[in-house]
């Protein structure tokens, strides 16, 4: 087995489903919360009874709309609603109210990191189906999901690699939650990927016939079907076969994909424009004051912490992750002179208390903003060591009490150059030991030294400082 | 022209059986209503267009929750339920 | 004075109880059902209830609607919460609502006293009333003759005095069609001006419900109690024209009376011959005969059974045996249960049209049906404004012949179709029209035209059907059936 003559490119386009937190569902007032006893959250409109009717949610179209604004898309002029004809148990009226002619976003783009951009086609709104449960071959229906608003955001196919997959999907999530239209679990479905891919020799320009991998509900599973598939695809065409063009379900026990095919899908959506419901005219003007609400998005945010504040690109990336971090760090920031200090401190000392991504993007801490900053203020104005503040968050964290309460006069204001040389005198004095060591090569031995000055100053001292004092006396 | 195949496609969208004995008799009687329907392929080509019919725009409901219905009432008509689920029981 | 001023009048003056009142349309329903067979669910429990409660109103002196107390009916695709409703579908078995559709409501409220419910075409697809699951309304004028489609049952159950009035939907000619066959009134309003929420749809964009009854001031009572904007119907407006009953008995002269040529061609000569008697008889009363030309209404026939079956395709798929109606008793898997239920639920008719449906949204044919028929429909939208600077309103037959035998009707499907040449343009443009009695023809069976008005016009039509009502009184007979005033 010698290495493969023609190197393959990946290709992959996304088409991933948002579930907007919206109260109410996209054309009836049940609402959408999670869970639920099953057929709880129904009414006639949800079940498709006969002589019902759609009335659209006004906030879904607004809730699409900052979605749109999130990805640089264009907020359509018109858009309509149209109907997706398919006949499956859990959708009640056997068909899906969607957008395919007009739909509301067009364009739009999510930046990587590495620069590229991933263009997206546009973002239609639609609602979900209801939920089947299969079990011993019955089918059981609960139609309680059935009309929640969901946003459909559809890529150009420009995804190049698995890396750029789980990015695109990581960016679009964050994107997403931060301009609050949907929390995005995907574990709970509220966030789902249809991956379409395909393969092309390297330099190739002409796209390969592409499988589509429905319903993927995590970024591992993500990564393990398309990893799975670019190997089938290209193990394919090596050996002479064909891709052909299908439906692929991922098997999470096995990592493999299978066809969904069967003989009674009929694919042919026969799509038209729905005549119960109206025209969707967007007033400029209503999308001009929801840009103008529009937080500062975390890629902005990120360039602005990296050079205004000069924090550490990976730093800025942690502290933008979920809009309350970035939001706790911009209070804390207020008036200090070093932001990296509060950033420090943040990734450093809070996030250890907050561990899990759920509660990073609550980030619901003890120490408010204010709290931390008349801390960093303090350290700023030279009243109180680094390590000093070190412990002092620790005990603000435990307590949830501001910084005064565990600092007192005493410990305020610094230790001076006569103060520091005499204590550093007294430390080698006291430790002929540890003088001896270091003097022997053992580099660490300076650490009791400093410890002992530390100790003495009730921390006060800059350690720094007094390293390099003890390193002129003895060295 | 419409072909057996054709019938038998769009039996399938509609899902709808059609004894094959009543294929053929059902390809010719669309066949005529499309022949009937070609006529409007004779209609001079106009760009007036069509939106809705008194186009309308922009009616929408407030994101305000209204109480759901019992389950009970849900599932009323249900040919058969289980657990408070549609119920779809595998006869195989 | 129409049958309700009199029933108020009778109910107020205690002539009558409502009571009473009921119990003799239901008596009379009871001897002639199994004749004309109007009704497929009579519901006297609940009349007989309601009826006291208007009884007891009276009684302590309230004062009370117009429509209270009134008997009246519903046709079978009107949702009505809690009592049976089934379109005349075998797929719609045993199918009891769980909500009330707008325009039940609001009759409700009023304390109208429903007798039950009416037959039709199933899913209001038909012209005879024959495609019914129980098989075809009969003619009150004739019993071996048809009542028409599809609100077949509340033409006869009005015609043949077993309800006051009733309510039909009208997507191709429903209401006027039946109206005109059976001599009676029959007003298909304003696209948007009566709430669809609860009416099951056939076709959504050209379905519209209104009121079928005995005399031009009835449909107008009965149009201005139910045209309200309702917010569970998005293309709901409500009666933008503003209420028809106080302008009944305007003047007329002057008015222009329109007549497209295109609408006389190939329509039946007793026909004709009555409709243009009726001309006469406008003229007589100062209005304005004026023809005009509509060559765009040839297309009209296919544009709307394109449109109509195509959203009737979607709008069907939702019957599969899972939430409600009729389930296969056997089958293998789920997919084999929704085609069985389907294909034994639905009858000919309606699996013809959903077929045709299909058709013409698939790949490869939106574009030369769907996108067609639609974009045509501006076209004739266009082509009635433009008439309408020449006219005020319309005068047209409302069926190109009079009833027809009962099992005659054509087994061809396409000159079946053809009944509703007259009738379909009104709902692809989404105008009013009204369908009054004209005349008789040669074995006494009546004949209708129909006033198409402008946009939310029905004001204006009304008035002159009232003004013709007023001035030929003769074609407006009554039948030997059911209960005398």
């Amino acid at each position: 087995m010698g290495c493969k003559a023609v190197k393959y490119e990946l290709v992959s386009g996304f088409e991933t489903h948002i579930e907007l937190s919206t109260k109410t569902k996209i054309f009836c007032g049940c609402t959408t919360q999670f869970g639920g006893e099953p057929n709880t959250h129904c009414c006639p409109v949800c079940i498709g009874l006969p002589g019902t009717l759609p009335v659209l949610n006004r906030e879904v179209v607004r809730f699409a709309i900052k979605a749109g604004l999130a990805v640089h898309g264009k907020i359509a002029d018109v858009a309509k609603m149209d109907r997706k004809n398919y006949c499956y148990p859990d959708l009640a009226k056997a068909y899906q109210i969607s957008q395919l002619y007009e739909p509301l976003i067009i364009g739009g783009y999510i930046e990587l990191n590495s620069g590229r951009k991933i263009r997206l086609h546009h973002i239609h709104i639609e609602e979900d189906a209801g939920k089947l449960i299969h079990q011993h071959g019955d089918t059981y229906v609960d139609y309680n999901r059935g009309g929640v608003p969901l946003i459909e955001i559809v890529s150009e196919p420009d995804i190049r690699s698995i890396d750029e997959a789980k990015e695109y999907v990581e960016k679009l999530q964050q994107v997403m939650r931060w301009v609050g239209i949907s929390d995005c679990k995907m574990q709970e479905g509220s966030m789902r990927c249809d991956v379409n891919i395909s393969v092309r020799p390297e330099g190739a320009e002409k796209f390969g016939t592409r499988t589509e991998i429905k319903n993927m509900n995590s970024i591992t599973n993500i990564a393990r079907a398309m990893e799975y598939e670019y190997e089938r695809q290209v193990d394919l065409i090596e050996s002479g076969g064909k891709v052909v063009q299908e439906t692929l379900r991922f098997d999470d026990a096995t990592g493999t994909t299978s066809s969904m095919r069967s003989k009674e899908d009929a694919h042919d959506y026969r799509y038209f424009r729905d005549p119960d419901l109206v025209t969707i005219t967007v007033p400029r003007e209503e999308v001009e004051e929801l840009r103008a609400q529009m937080p500062e998005l975390p890629g902005e945010k990120l360039e602005r912490y990296v050079d205004e504040y000069e924090i550490p690109e990976k730093d800025a990336a942690l502290l933008t992750k979920y809009r309350n971090i970035s939001e706790y760090f911009d209070k804390a920031i207020d008036g200090v002179k070093s932001p990296k200090t509060v950033s420090n401190f943040i990734i450093g000392q809070i996030f250890r208390r907050v561990e899990t991504e759920a509660d990073k993007e609550v980030f619901d801490v003890a120490v408010s903003p204010a709290q931390l900053n008349e801390l960093v203020k303090l350290l700023d104005s030279g009243k109180i060591r680094n390590n000093l503040a070190k412990s002092t968050l620790e005990k603000m964290l435990d307590s949830g009490k501001g910084a005064l309460e565990f600092i007192s006069e005493s410990d305020m204001g610094g230790v001076d150059d006569n103060a520091l040389l005499e204590l550093c005198k007294a430390a080698v004095e006291g430790n002929p030991k540890a003088v001896e060591d270091f003097r022997n090569g053992k580099e660490k031995a300076i650490k009791a030294l400093v410890g002992n000055v530390m100790k003495n100053s009730r921390g006060k001292a800059d350690a720094m400082a007094a390293e390099a004092k003890i390193k002129e006396l003895i060295g | 022209m419409v072909t057996r195949e054709d019938v038998e496609n769009i039996a399938l969208l509609s899902k709808l059986f059609v004894p094959e004995d009543e294929l053929d008799g059902l390809t010719k009687s669309m066949q005529e209503i499309i022949d009937f329907a070609d006529a409007i392929n004779n209609a001079p080509s106009s760009d007036v267009g069509f939106d809705n019919i008194n186009n309308l725009s922009n009616v929408f409901r407030e994101d305000e929750v209204v109480p759901s219905y019992p389950v009970a009432e849900i599932l009323k008509n249900a040919p058969e339920q289980a657990e408070d689920h549609f119920l779809v029981r595998n006869r195989e | 004075m129409g049958s309700i001023a009199k029933i108020h009048e009778m109910l107020v003056k205690k002539e009558i109880s409502c009571t009473e009142l009921t119990k003799s349309y239901l008596d009379e329903i009871e001897k002639s059902n199994g004749t004309l067979n109007a009704y497929v669910c009579v519901t006297g429990d609940e009349a007989l209830k309601t009826a006291a409660a208007v009884d007891k109103k009276i009684a302590a002196g309230e004062e009370i609607g117009l429509l209270e107390g009134v008997p009246m009916t519903l046709k079978d695709n009107m949702s009505t919460k809690g009592i049976d409703t089934t379109c005349c579908s075998k797929i719609l078995t045993g199918y009891k609502p769980i909500y009330d559709a707008t325009v039940w409501e609001v009759l409700k409220a009023q304390n109208a006293v429903m007798l039950g419910k009416t037959n039709m075409d199933e899913f209001a697809m038909g012209s005879s009333c024959e495609n019914s699951c129980f098989g075809g309304a009969m003619n009150p004028f004739n019993e071996n003759h048809v009542a028409g489609g599809s609100s077949g049952g509340v033409a006869s159950a009005v015609g043949g005095n077993i309800a006051a009035y009733g309510l039909g939907s009208d997507t191709g000619g429903s209401i006027r069609q039946p109206a005109s066959f059976c001599g009676v009134v029959g007003l298909k309003p304003t696209y948007g001006a009566v709430s669809r929420y609860g009416l099951i749809a056939y076709a959504s964009s050209l379905d519209q419900i209104g009121p079928i009854t005995k005399s031009v001031e009835d449909a107008s009572i009965v149009f201005d109690a139910i045209a309200k904007q309702d917010k569970r119907d998005s293309t709901s407006l409500g009666a933008v024209g503003g209420e028809t009953y106080s302008k009944l008995n305007n003047d007329i002269k002057g008015m222009k009376i329109g007549i497209a040529r295109e609408y006389l061609d190939g329509v039946r000569d007793d026909v004709k011959e009555a409709v243009l008697a009726a001309a006469k008889v406008y003229e007589s009363l100062g209005a304005e005969i004026v023809y005009f030309d509509l060559p765009v209404l040839k297309f009209a026939l296919p544009v709307y059974y394109i449109i109509a079956c195509a959203e009737a395709s979607s709008n069907l798929g939702r019957y599969d045996g899972i939430r409600y109606g009729y389930k296969t008793a056997h089958y293998t898997g789920t997919h084999d249960m929704i085609c069985r239920t389907r294909s034994e639920g639905f009858g000919e008719e309606v699996k013809r049209r959903i077929l045709l449906g299909t058709y013409v949204l698939s790949a490869g044919y939106y574009d030369a049906y769907y996108k067609k028929a639609t974009d045509l429909r501006g076209t004739i939208i266009k082509a009635f404004n433009d008439a309408f600077e020449h006219c005020d309103v319309i005068l047209a037959p409302t069926v190109p012949m009079t009833a027809f035998e009962k099992g005659h009707a054509t087994s061809d499907p396409v000159e079946t179709y053809l009944t509703d040449i007259c009738t379909v343009p009104v709902n692809i443009a989404g105008l009013p029209g009204v369908s009054i009695p004209c005349g008789f023809n040669a074995n006494g069976m009546p004949i209708g035209m129909q006033l198409i008005g402008k946009s939310f016009g029905e004001a204006q039509i009304l008035n002159a059907a009232y003004r013709y009502q007023q001035a030929a009184p003769e074609q407006f007979k009554d039948t030997k059936w059911g209960v005398k005033l």
